[in-house]
């Protein structure tokens, strides 16, 4: 009797720690992070993963006819100088390394605003799908960095004025839909940034960026075969 | 000394292998709570295909981005073997790899650092709030702009290239990179001068990086200065759906005059 008593309490404790075990590895698993999402934050990750992939879907295809556009005229004996010219336009244009035109919006900002609000600017903006950004005259591309206190701040070592201009190419209704919602980027920098005022219009012309004063090529870096 | 021994040898193994059951069940309630961390758990019964839809998603976009990386690399290749002028694709040619690589559509290797935020393991104080016990959006883009201060030439957070393009983004707790949902912990390489580390840790923004977030919500801040760094290729859209590449560099210093005449940036002080 005392025998069994001892091997089901044996076997219980067992079996828990069995349990736990389990429980212990699924939870350094890759998708624990997820478990502790809410629904809604699930929800609005789902929405933002299927935008995405309708763009790289897109991508995608145009990449699947340019291919077939080029493996055709090869084994036409085509030249294949044009395809390559205007691939080297676009790919300059989207860089940074040429100047780039196209409708957007335009925001002017005045008042005292500090480097992390014109960041945080950016990157919304981004995030929105900008083509093309600049402040001032000068290009954003992936290495810019704004820096100093409000009152002086400077992008790449320009200073800013105030007020100064941010020119942002992509679909005017989208950036504006997205910069002004209720709750969105606007509404959050006038709460940190009181001073700040930043006026969000429409361009409905064509207007042109400039292309970045930056040697974007790398000299600690080469590429990987 | 000996009747220590003779008490121990006494202990029935039944009573032994309990114990030592026991002790491990500890160990594992411990590190049970522990991995639960500052992070808050949902019971809903939706949250389970939510979660699933998540990361199938995050699987098909994984495939879509091999996809275009794989395209582009065949679309290099046909354009090299080009016809026409020998000089004249030859040159098309250099100058495109070029603008490929300085766009990020090219993996580089060189020398650099990778960096590592994780969240942090402190318990969460009562009056605290969850996200700041977070490695979030808001950190790497502050670490990311600190090394591009400090001559990082190319990044990529956890595999996402960053680029010209990239928005580094919370979206309730998650933290998306090129519109890629990334879990922590975050590994953040960097190919840069051989003393990238030593440049970011002189920063005044370094420093209070870390003392704010390590110091104050212990998140993970730690480092390693491997011999080669590498970074794969952006693989999201290049293409321009509302713009169109302006060729003249004539063309740089113009505006429209339906956008104004924007005051020229001074020099820096």
């Amino acid at each position: 009797m005392h025998d069994l008593k001892s091997q089901l309490t044996i076997a219980a404790v067992a079996a828990i720690l069995g349990l736990l075990v389990v429980v212990q590895l699924r939870g350094q698993a890759g998708g624990s992070a997820l478990e502790t999402k809410s629904a809604q934050n699930l929800t609005t990750l789902v929405a933002s993963l299927n935008q995405e992939n309708d763009r790289l879907r897109s991508e995608v295809s145009t990449l699947q006819n340019q291919l077939t556009e080029l493996r055709t005229d090869r084994s036409n004996g085509a030249t294949s100088v044009g395809q390559i010219q205007s691939d080297l336009g676009r790919i300059r244009a989207w860089a940074g390394l040429d100047p780039i035109a196209g409708k957007g919006i335009q925001i002017t900002v005045s008042g005292a605003i500090d480097a992390a609000a014109v960041d945080d600017l950016l990157n919304e903006l981004r995030n929105a799908g900008a083509e093309a950004v600049a402040v001032e005259d000068i290009r954003v591309v992936a290495r810019t960095s704004i820096n100093g206190v409000p009152g002086s701040l400077d992008i790449d070592g320009f200073l800013l004025r105030d007020p100064f201009t941010v020119r942002v190419i992509g679909t005017p209704e989208v950036l504006v839909g997205s910069l002004t919602r209720v709750g969105g980027i606007i509404a959050q920098l006038s709460a940190t940034n009181p001073s700040a005022t930043l006026d969000v219009k429409p361009i409905d012309v064509a207007m042109t960026l400039p292309a970045s004063l930056r040697d974007l090529l790398p000299t600690h870096g080469r590429p990987r075969l | 000394m000996t009747a220590l021994a003779a008490r121990i040898r006494a202990i029935p193994s039944w009573q032994v292998t309990l114990g030592l059951a026991l002790f491990a069940l500890g160990f594992l309630v411990a590190a049970q709570l522990a991995a639960e961390g500052p992070r808050v758990r949902y019971t809903t019964q939706e949250r389970t295909p939510l979660v699933e839809t998540t990361l199938a998603l995050q699987a098909t976009q994984d495939g879509l981005k091999g996809q275009i990386v794989a395209l582009r690399k065949s679309i290099q290749d046909i354009e090299q073997q080009g016809a026409g002028s020998a000089a004249e694709i030859k040159d098309l040619n250099t100058r495109l790899e070029q603008a490929r690589i300085a766009a990020g559509l090219i993996p580089l290797t060189g020398t650099g650092i990778v960096l590592k935020l994780e969240d942090s393991t402190q318990p969460v104080p009562q009056d605290g709030n969850v996200v700041d016990y977070l490695a979030n959006a808001s950190d790497l883009r502050a670490v990311v702009d600190l090394l591009w201060q400090t001559g990082a030439e190319a990044i990529a957070i956890n595999g996402e290239r960053v680029t010209a393009a990239t928005a580094i983004i919370d979206i309730g707790g998650s933290v998306l990179v090129n519109a890629a949902y990334l879990a922590g912990p975050y590994q953040i390489a960097a190919i840069g001068p051989k003393d990238l580390f030593a440049r970011l840790s002189a920063t005044p923004g370094w420093e209070e990086f870390v003392r704010t977030r390590r110091g104050s919500f212990g998140i993970g801040i730690s480092w390693a200065e491997p011999d080669v760094v590498d970074v794969p290729a952006y693989a999201g859209s290049v293409t321009l759906r509302e713009s169109r590449a302006v060729a003249s560099p004539s063309a740089a210093a113009t505006h429209d005059a339906s956008v104004g005449s924007p005051t020229p940036p001074g020099s820096a002080p």
